[in-house]
């Protein structure tokens, strides 16, 4: 079983893309377009690693993680964005956010970086 | 309760074409310089001209009175000498009663002794003779030899002497026995109960003469006629004895003066009665030679005040010339000025959108590093994937439309970042607007959720305006509505028409500012934004921009609920 991964971004284009690339690199990936489907979708099942758009129109990537970390505790955020808006996205790291990522991305960093975090949810989440 | 700050216009400042700046300026300046130049003259002129007039009035009614009141003063002077001649001939008459060749019949010897008397005393005397109260000539001495012994007692002087109580009588001038023109003198005394009278004559010529001796004024010409208005002593050039003059001389006013106008001059004529007979002596001088040092006067105080007045008139115009050139250079040099801060905002608008911008750039360019990636993986055989012509194709399509939208925008940053020379054009306002809000702006405002309302009155009509520099201040507006609100919120523009009035009104529902915020935000380089997001200079040119088209700029304001701001814009005749 692949890694199980959550792609939330109001760019339809880049999500599909980017699901093809993560798909034949043997991740599980739901693509959505906006945060309530995200948060929807972390209810509905569970995921490893979200990688969340900061920027989008209706609840921004901080409010989506915000409410996604009430339902999941241990699912890895990663905030992936454009530029704008990079002071948001390092608030985020320090309330929890495990990694962030700027547009547009090497497709082997961003494997590189869900992979990280998978193993980081593993660590964690491990029992001892 | 909402606060309310208006700009203030100082002045409504005439419309200036910023474009057609040579024409429409020029224009301007050309209408200002004549007004300021006509204003300034008349300022001047009207009072200068009103005293000067005045002055005129004043000075030649003086020199008139004057120069009248001399030549009556003058007519009563002659008159005077000419009294005291005619009395010191009548004492001459007198004075031979007593002397010693003197008696009641005379013979030729003692006749020609006492003319000879009388010829010392004065030399005018022509003759002499002694009459008895019948009127018979007992005793005569002259040139006619023929009078002797001659009655006289129908002779009109003698009657009048006989029966007046005065007891001397001068004649007007008549012809008598002799067939001459002369005038009588005569005298009458009471010796031993019976009169006894003297007479002598004149002639005109030698009273002419008289008259001429006793006249020393220049072109003044002097001359006596009786009660009838008869000549008595003129002349040559103005008539001869027993003429009738042009007019009566007015008995009730001992001297008086008058003009007359004869072959278009004008010529002053002064009267004075006699006191011993019914004549008056006139004296008559032409008004140019009467007013001769008057006129000269005035022609120089009329130079003079002529140069003083040109002197100003060209001080006046010189002033003006400079003030106006200076006006006009220190106008192009505030529109240079309002331009150069245009382009600055416009730059710092841009600096402060970099953000926003990235983000559009970067999006675009994320989808074709995964889209090529995704082709990529197609020709990696580590994934053995299966594919057709039509996939990549459906995936070079996406690369295609992601590659537009960078272009899209990099061509409007370049669109927004040109300086553009000032024109005019006529627009459409809502036009502009749309132009500003769509694209950029209205992206970036989305993704942080403020929406757009257009509320537009599509029947606002055209007018001429810079299209760059009202773009410039709209966006001022709409980037600081979009500043102001935090989280979700809205902009709302607003465009109609009002009272000859474009307005624009940009609402936002943002955090609103307080009333020192109020107060400041038209003052250049304040501003509320952290350091290196806003200059301070967006509202402060946008309200020069906004007044020198002659509108204005009014906000309202209430913390936490937002901010209004109103342009109002003057639909101008021009259009």
């Amino acid at each position: 079983m692949g890694v199980k991964v959550l792609l939330v971004d109001d760019e339809v284009d880049y999500i599909n893309s980017l699901s093809k690339q993560l798909k034949v690199r043997k991740f599980e990936v739901t693509a959505v377009n906006n945060g309530d489907e995200a948060i929807k979708s972390v209810g509905q099942s569970s995921f490893d690693v979200i990688i969340l758009d900061v920027l989008m129109p209706g609840k921004d990537g901080i409010q989506t993680f915000e409410e996604i970390k009430r339902i999941d505790p241990t699912v890895q955020v990663i905030m992936h964005t454009g530029h704008a808006k990079m002071d948001l996205a390092i608030n985020g790291l320090k309330s929890g956010i495990y990694d962030y990522i700027i547009k547009p991305v090497d497709i082997n960093e961003l494997v590189e970086k869900i992979n990280l975090a998978y193993e980081n949810k593993t660590i964690t989440t491990k029992p001892i | 309760m909402f606060r309310k700050i208006e700009s203030k216009t100082p002045q409504q400042a005439e419309y200036v074409d910023s474009h057609s700046k040579n024409e429409g300026m020029d224009q301007f300046f050309r209408r200002l310089r004549l007004k300021l130049t006509l204003g300034l003259l008349a300022a001047f002129v009207l009072p200068y001209g009103t005293l000067t007039l005045f002055f005129n009035f004043q000075f030649s009614s003086v020199l008139n009175e004057t120069g009248k009141l001399h030549l009556v003063s003058l007519s009563e002077s002659q008159r005077n000498t000419v009294d005291l001649f005619l009395q010191e001939r009548v004492i001459n008459l007198f004075g031979l009663f007593h002397r010693q060749e003197f008696n009641l019949s005379p013979g030729s010897t003692e006749m020609e002794m006492l003319l000879t008397v009388l010829r010392q005393a004065n030399s005018t005397f022509v003759d002499l003779g002694f009459l008895n109260e019948r009127g018979i000539q007992i005793g005569y001495s002259g040139p006619h030899a023929i009078l002797h012994n001659k009655d006289y007692s129908n002779e009109a002087w003698f009657n009048t002497l006989m029966t007046q109580k005065k007891d001397y009588h001068i004649t007007d001038i008549y012809l008598g026995f002799r067939n001459k023109p002369h005038f009588t003198i005569a005298v009458k005394k009471l010796i031993n109960d019976e009169y006894y009278i003297i007479r002598t004559t004149l002639e005109p010529d030698q009273f002419y003469h008289f008259l001429q001796t006793i006249n020393q004024s220049q072109g003044v010409e002097s001359l006596l006629i009786n009660n009838k208005g008869i000549y008595q002593v003129v002349g040559p050039k103005t008539g001869k004895p027993f003429q009738k003059s042009e007019s009566l001389p007015d008995r009730h006013k001992s001297s008086y003066i008058r003009e007359i106008k004869r072959d278009g001059d004008t010529i002053l004529i002064a009267h004075s009665w006699l006191k011993e007979t019914n004549w008056v002596l006139i004296v008559r001088q032409p008004l140019e030679v009467a007013y001769a040092r008057m006129y000269t006067t005035m022609r120089i105080i009329t130079l003079l005040l002529t140069l003083i007045l040109l002197f100003f008139a060209g001080v006046i115009f010189f002033t003006t010339n400079k003030l106006i050139s200076y006006a006009q250079d220190a106008s192009q040099k505030k529109d240079e000025m309002r331009l150069q801060l245009v382009h600055a905002t416009k730059l710092a608008s841009i600096g402060e959108m970099s953000a926003g911008i990235a983000h559009e750039i970067n999006n675009p360019l994320a989808i074709i590093t995964a889209t090529s990636g995704v082709i990529r993986d197609f020709f990696n055989p580590e994934f053995q994937l299966e594919w057709t012509p039509d996939d990549i194709g459906n995936e070079l399509d996406i690369l295609n439309a992601a590659v537009f939208r960078v272009k899209a925008i990099t061509s409007k940053l370049l669109d927004f970042g040109r300086k553009n020379e000032p024109r005019l054009i006529y627009s459409d306002l809502n036009h502009i607007l749309n132009d500003v809000i769509n694209g950029l702006i209205e992206r970036e405002f989305k993704v942080v959720d403020i929406n757009f309302v257009r509320k537009y009155d599509h029947d606002i009509p055209k007018i001429s305006v810079d299209p760059d520099q009202i773009g410039q201040v709209f966006m001022n507006l709409v980037n600081n509505a979009g500043d102001a609100i935090e989280g979700p919120g809205t902009i709302t523009i607003t465009t109609k028409q009002e009272g000859g009035m474009i307005k624009i009104i940009v609402t936002d529902t943002g955090s609103g500012m307080s009333i020192d915020q109020l107060k400041q935000i038209f003052i250049p380089f304040y501003t509320s934004k952290e350091v290196g997001k806003g200059t301070g200079l967006g509202l402060g040119i946008s309200l020069n921009i906004i007044e020198s088209m002659g509108g204005t700029i009014d906000v309202q304001s209430m913390e936490g609920k937002g901010s209004s701001f109103m342009i109002s814009l003057p639909i101008s005749d021009k259009n």
